[in-house]
């Protein structure tokens, strides 16, 4: 298992988010976690790369748990998984080009690599990786403030790619965009999981997105999990939460796509 | 009354506590972690530019205002040859390092605060520490670092300014001759006093640099978070550099009376 969740509680205050959660993630699977607003789905994100420690329970990443882990070998972990966040989350001092080469030039990612990365290699990686979001190198010197939200959406995909992470953690990530946009992420989430056997985790409300796409659904409400089933059996699920998701779903996108 | 007091130092004493263990962070940070040089110079830079015209402007005021009202006082004694020694003493003691850590507080304290803030809300720390990068020591090191060595660089011009423009006042409306104003000077200001001088800007230069981390590093809450980061790095910065002023000034003289103690049985 790639992910594993083990009785993990989290709470803020006197207000729980998680109660006693716990499932797993196999290696190149596209896991997509739906819910209302508030029902910890982001919060669950945010305990796979250590940017939150649960109350109770333990969180594991190839074996390791996320929540023992020391500075440096937290580090370590967090180089294998790209987080993409809710809010395109990018650094208004630098450019595009700057913050899109920005995960490579950490020395856990210089680490990784047998030679350092040439500036020229660094030019040509961005360059790739903005492609895949279809963005052009025309933008690269632009500032985050100077270009439209969308695209400083795809810029943040682009930047969480550039590392090339084993793991890939999207926080709402087709939020703000056009809908030939979102159909290309889409597209891109699943090719990666496929194609390179990237395991990713999509938190989101898109439940069409998530027929579409995802190989299994987890639906977190009140705290804990209602259900965590694949596309077919969420499909046939009879719990009303689950119903309202789908009945908001337009029938054309039902079908999920061939795997 | 009581409850509202107990409150108050209850929260002062809850901050500082916050803000130590935040410095401390920082600190350990700086001094184990190498690449810190260019982000340091980088920030004394666009802090000392950022700064200086404010600063230079209150130097000059401030400098002919103790000049206008030392000499009310010493004409009455017949002593105005003394104006410039303790005009120049009282900015270098106390006046210019309190002015210029008020105005750093208000112009860097609070956009640091608010810059901190911002990126803090909008989950660019979070995104820094996920892609590999200590957020600590990218952001908060070479601002802070950056704030107190700026502190002490504005010291050193606002006091040349300051002398400069009470200099001027004091030619111009009090009567004083420039040689007459500086002669005093070396009377009233040794390299201790200076050294003094520098030393509390040091320390009042940290005080707004680590509130004003501090609170944009924790905000919370969103737009009005970074709001209220901001003011709060406004009214501790203050709060806490008043009461440092008294703390050291306390230390200071205790140090002077040990070296003139160990001076006299020497």
């Amino acid at each position: 298992m790639s992910i594993r969740f083990e009785s993990v509680t989290k709470s803020f205050g006197s207000k729980t988010v998680l109660s006693d959660v716990s499932f797993q993630v196999s290696k190149g699977e596209i896991l997509f976690i739906l819910g209302k607003s508030g029902m910890g789905k982001s919060v669950t994100l945010k305990h796979i790369v250590g940017l939150l420690k649960p109350n109770h329970g333990s969180v594991f990443v190839d074996q390791q748990n996320v929540t023992e882990l020391s500075p440096n070998e937290l580090a370590h972990t967090r180089r294998k998984c790209g987080m993409v966040f809710q809010h395109p989350a990018l650094l208004d001092s630098l450019s595009v080009y700057e913050n899109v080469a920005f995960g490579l030039r950490t020395p856990q990612y210089l680490q990784s690599l047998s030679t350092p990365l040439t500036e020229e290699e660094i030019r040509s990686k961005v360059i790739e990786k903005l492609a895949l979001v279809h963005l052009g190198p025309e933008i690269m010197n632009h500032l985050p403030p100077e270009i439209s939200y969308g695209m400083q959406k795809r810029v943040s995909l682009a930047r969480t790619l550039a590392p090339d992470p084993s793991y890939l953690l999207f926080d709402e990530p087709t939020t703000g965009l056009d809908p030939i946009t979102t159909n290309a992420v889409n597209d891109l989430i699943f090719d990666l999981s496929r194609k390179l056997k990237v395991t990713s985790v999509v938190v989101s409300h898109d439940m069409a997105c998530a027929l579409k796409i995802a190989d299994r659904i987890l639906v977190l409400d009140q705290a804990k999990i209602l259900a965590h089933e694949t596309v077919a059996e969420i499909k046939r699920s009879k719990e009303p939460l689950i119903q309202a998701f789908l009945a908001e779903t337009p029938c054309d996108d039902n079908d999920n796509q061939d795997k | 009354m009581t409850l509202l007091l107990e409150n108050t130092v209850l929260k002062l004493l809850h901050q500082f506590g916050g803000i130590s263990i935040f410095f401390a962070k920082v600190m350990k940070t700086f001094l184990t972690t190498r690449g810190n040089f260019r982000p340091i110079i980088a920030q004394v830079a666009c802090v000392s530019f950022r700064s200086f015209a404010t600063i230079a402007f209150a130097g000059i005021f401030v400098g002919a205002i103790l000049v206008l009202q030392f000499n009310l006082i010493l004409a009455e004694y017949d002593a105005q040859s003394f104006l410039g020694g303790l005009n120049t003493s009282t900015v270098v003691r106390e006046v210019g390092p309190l002015i210029i850590s008020f105005l750093l507080a208000g112009k860097i304290g609070a956009y640091t605060a608010a810059e901190l803030g911002t990126m803090r809300v909008t989950e660019q720390i979070d995104a820094i520490e996920c892609l590999g990068t200590n957020p600590i020591q990218y952001l908060v090191v070479p601002r802070m670092i950056g704030i107190v060595i700026s502190s002490l660089i504005l010291l050193i011009l606002s006091l040349m300014i300051s002398i400069a423009g009470a200099m001027v006042v004091a030619s111009t409306l009090c009567d004083i001759n420039y040689l007459e104003f500086i002669s005093s000077i070396p009377r009233f200001t040794s390299i201790w006093t200076v050294l003094g001088g520098m030393f509390k800007s040091m320390i009042y230069g940290t005080i707004v640099a680590a509130v004003a981390c501090y609170q944009g590093f924790t905000a919370t809450g969103g737009a009005r978070g970074v709001g209220r980061a901001v003011t709060l790095a406004a009214v501790y910065t203050n709060l806490y550099i008043l009461l440092g002023n008294y703390i050291l000034r306390c230390f200071l003289d205790f140090c002077v009376q040990v070296v003139e103690m160990a001076g006299g049985m020497a």
